[in-house]
Formats: C-alpha cells, structure tokens, sequence
C-alpha cells in the first residue's frame, strides 16, 4: 500500500506532465512532418530522402523531449517526508511500522517508474504519429533515444529528491533544484575541460552520436556514460536516503 | 511492568531544553494522563518515544524495547497506536481507501471494530478526507488506532475537536479498552476528562515532570489548608517537606500541600491558629498551583 500511496501523491503530476509531454511532442512532430516531407522525388530517392526525414524529427522530438522531461522529472521528484512535515502528516507515515529507509525507496521507485513512463509513452506517440503520418518508423533509433534520456536524466530526478529531503519550501525546493540544473547545464556545456565527459544535455539529446550525413544515431551505446550518469543519480538518491534518516520530526 | 520508560530523557534544541532529564513510567493496562501548558514537552516526550525525534540524552523504553533500537522500533510501532495532536490524515485519500491502507499494515487489524466504528461514527467511506469536518477527521484516527488493537495507546489531545457526544463515546472506549488490558498514554488539556478516566497522572512543564502520582494518591494526600491568625503569620514556618505553595494575604495564610498536610496543620495550632480549614483539592487546582510554583 505505500505505493499506492506515493502513486496517488504523485498522479496528478505525473499525469498532467504525461499529458503536456506527449501533446507537446505529437505537435512537434506532426509540424515537422509538413516542412521535412522530401518533395519533387519518386521512387527509391524518396524513400531514402524520407528516412532522412525521420532521423531528423527524431532528433529534433528528442531535444525538445529533453528539456521539458527534465523539467516534468524535477516535479515529480518533489514531495515526500519533508513535504508531509509541511503537510502535518509526517507523524502518520512514520508512526507506520514501515522503516524511512523503504518509505523513501518506495518514493523513489514510484518517481523512476513514472519518469521511464514520461520518457517511453512520448516516444511511443511519436512513432504513431510518424507512422500514420507515411513515415518510416525505427524502433532501434527510438531506443537508443530512449536509453540515452533515461539514462543521462535521472539523475535530474535524483537531484530534486535531494533537494526536496533537505529543502522544506514547496516552491523553494523546485526552484533549487531547477537552478541548480540549469546552472550545471550551463558549466558543463561550456567549460571545454569537462564538456566531452559532463555535458548531460549533448549526451542526452544524443548529439554526441549523431550523424549529420545519415540522420542517425551511431556507433554503439555508451554504456560507460550511462553507468558514470547512473552512478551519479544512485549517489543523489542514497543521499537523501541517509538525509532522511537522520532528520528529526 | 512499564509499557513506557524513560531515564533521564533529555530533549534541546540550541539552547532551549524542551523536555529535561524526564523519569517517567506508564504501567501496563493502565490509564496515563500526561497534561501540562502548551508547550510543555509532552508531544516532544511523545515523538521521542516513537523516534520522530532523537534525545540530547537520556534513554527510554517502550514495550521493553529501547527507543534508540532503530531495528526493532519497527515492530514496536505495529504494537502501538498513536494519534497525533492535529489528526493527521493524507487528505488525498477517501475514508475508505485510509481504511483499507492502514489496514494492510497491521496483521491484528479488526475489520469487526473498524466497521463498528465507521457506523458509529457515520463517516461515509467513500468522502475524501480533506472534506471531512475536524471533528470527523478526529473520529477516523481514531477508528485507525483502535481497530488495529494495538497494546499501547498514545493519544495526543484525543478529544480536541469531538462534540459532546464523542467526546463521551471515546472516554467510554478508553477506559473499555483498559479494562482488556490495554495501556492507554494521553496527553489532555480537558482536566475534567482526565479525573474522569485516568489512573495516573504526569503533568510536566517546561520539560520537567513536577507531578506523577496515582489519581487516587492525589485526590487523598493533596490538600488545601487556609489558616487565620490574629497577627501576619511568617509564611517561612511552613516551609516543610510536601509544601508546594504557601500565599499570605495579611493575617491570612494558605498553604497547599501535596502531602503531610496534618504537620502544617499541628504547626499552625503550634502558632495559635485562629481558624484552620483543610479543604481537598481537585487535579485542577493541583494542576493550576503545581505549574504556577514552576
């Protein structure tokens, strides 16, 4: 039942940014459709010029996925103790015979369920559109697309699960968070000496495989800058795991 | 055997200390008012004991187990009910669906109490919670503690917000649950409801316990003695053991003591007392006079 719980504490968020989410990237692409449909070509040279076409909504549905999924994953990873204490109903949750530990992993499990949710049922959309659209869908590079923004985002969720067990504000503690994203983003896609490693968004975004000339995604998946990104965001989130624990009531 | 124990138990914050090398003992099937003036330290004693908050120092028990055992406060807390001062509940939820998450918490949970309650209490199950009145909100804890059978009951303000006539079904309740061998912790402000109910009383203010004695021991050894004398009486004569207060008004002395009532009684004929009247006092007036010496 505490993830019943943490689903209905964190539905109305999850929901009304799966709904923005996938009704943003539906409109992307379907405009995309209209100004990338190759004209003046038959045949094969069609046929190649639309999956160009494709590879290239892809990239771009990605990036602008990128920015309002961090942005949607920042909310969700707001709440839990901290919020209830505000709340008042802290002294019920942890009066449960339920130990903090499980009740933030709970928390947490629910956010990164809901957040692979937010990553997959948008790109999901945009396959069917592109499909009904005559386009020519690739499973494979949807994937790849999708591994990359779970992969390299969540630690944008990490990040505000930090934030929301050490800040008590309901508005302070997204903005932290949203700051210190948008700072981050920032040192990190301009400082040179850290850009090739640190630059979430590029990663993210897939820039750092994409190949102009083919409008792919190429070569294989980084897995160690998944594991490094991953890594990062499991360290946020055993953080406020510890923080959690050792807060008074 | 105590359900709740503490030794020493200290509570700061900065420089305040909210609750001051606090011993107290709640005996088992027992009924313990804890009272005392907002801000006391009662519900700091409280979420100490249930590991909300950690001591400064001191240690403390509940149900056998140390409070600092962070393993086992787990299954300490299936084994005790606690209702907060302000009648926590997730307003997001319906009355029902409160119901049935408590419920999968707690393996002695009474589907037969719960829907006793429920219909006692006419709370409709399928209202969400942050339409209910104060006074319903306060029933639905209320269910939630009770029907999970736990040993320990610790109620924090439990009738605040209740109308006359719960008010009366939750005193009934309490003491019903007593009977069967329940422990019963509650802090109150409603001192009528406290002699009404209660075996033993605590009162603490400003982190110190001042009183923790039976109600009957109260009732029998605390005691009011006016005294009229033809000159101003030195109030300084009676300063003996078990005198809490002493008051002069002129040629008149009182004097209130929590026990050896009849020295001061044999001091102010000793003194050519004019008149001497010993009246029994009520836990109000202890209560007033405890925390006004404080």
């Amino acid at each position: 039942m505490l993830w019943y719980k943490a689903w209905l504490e964190t539905r109305s968020r999850f929901l009304a940014s799966l709904c923005g989410i996938t009704a943003i990237v539906v409109l992307l692409v379907h405009h995309l459709e209209d100004v990338m449909r190759p004209v003046g070509l038959s045949g094969a040279r069609y046929f190649v010029a639309l999956r160009r076409s494709t590879g290239d909504i892809f990239n771009s549905g990605q990036h602008l996925l990128v920015a309002i999924w961090m942005l949607a994953v920042i909310l969700l990873g707001m709440g839990g103790l901290i919020r209830e204490r505000a709340a008042g109903t802290s002294s019920l949750t942890l009066a449960l015979p339920v130990s903090r530990r499980r009740l933030v992993w709970v928390q947490i499990a629910v956010g990164v369920l809901e957040s692979i949710g937010l990553g997959v049922i948008p790109w999901i959309a945009i396959l069917i559109t592109l499909g009904v659209g005559g386009f020519p869908v690739s499973f494979s590079q949807a994937v790849f697309y999708l591994a990359l923004l779970i992969s390299g985002g969540l630690i944008y969720f990490a990040l505000a699960m930090l934030t929301s067990s050490l800040i008590e504000g309901e508005y302070t503690a997204p903005a932290v968070a949203f700051g210190v994203a948008i700072l981050s983003a920032m040192v990190c896609g301009t400082v040179n000496a850290i850009r090739p490693y640190a630059d979430l968004w590029r990663f993210m975004g897939g820039d750092n495989h994409f190949s102009d000339g083919a409008s792919l995604l190429r070569g294989p998946f980084p897995w160690l800058g998944a594991f490094a990104a991953l890594s990062v965001a499991a360290l946020l989130l055993l953080t406020s795991v510890a923080v959690i624990q050792r807060r008074e009531f | 055997m105590d359900v709740i124990q503490t030794h020493l138990l200290t509570k700061s914050y900065r420089d305040e200390e909210a609750v001051r090398a606090l011993n107290l003992s709640v005996g088992q099937g027992r009924i313990t008012a804890f009272i005392g003036r907002n801000g006391a330290g009662k519900s700091t004693t409280i979420k100490m004991l249930l590991g909300m908050v950690r001591p400064t120092a001191g240690e403390a028990t509940i149900l056998g187990t140390p409070i600092s055992d962070a393993e086992r406060s787990c299954e300490v807390r299936r084994r005790v009910a606690y209702v907060a001062e302000n009648k926590p509940l997730y307003r997001y939820m319906t009355v029902g669906q409160m119901i049935r998450f408590a419920r999968s918490f707690y393996g002695d949970w009474s589907a037969e109490i719960a829907r006793k309650l429920l219909r006692e209490y006419q709370l409709p199950a399928d209202r969400k919670i942050k339409s209910l009145s104060k006074g319903m909100r306060t029933k639905l804890a209320l269910l939630l503690a009770l029907a999970r059978r736990p040993e320990l009951l610790i109620l924090d303000e439990p009738s605040e917000g209740l109308d006359p006539v719960g008010i009366e079904h939750l005193l009934q309740t309490l003491v019903a649950r007593s009977a069967e061998g329940v422990s019963v912790f509650f802090s109150s402000h409603q001192i009528a409801e406290v002699e009404r109910i209660a075996d033993h009383v605590c009162i603490l203010d400003k982190g110190c316990l001042l009183v923790d004695t039976s109600l009957d021991d109260l009732r029998q050894s605390y005691r009011r003695i006016d005294l009229a004398f033809s000159s101003a009486p030195i109030g300084e004569e009676f300063r003996i053991a078990g005198v809490e207060r002493i008051q002069t008004d002129g040629r008149h002395l009182r004097v209130f003591a929590s026990r050896n009532a009849d020295i001061v009684v044999e001091r102010a004929r000793d003194l050519n007392a004019i008149s001497v009247e010993v009246s029994p006092v009520g836990l109000r007036d202890v209560f007033l006079e405890t925390v006004k010496e404080n």
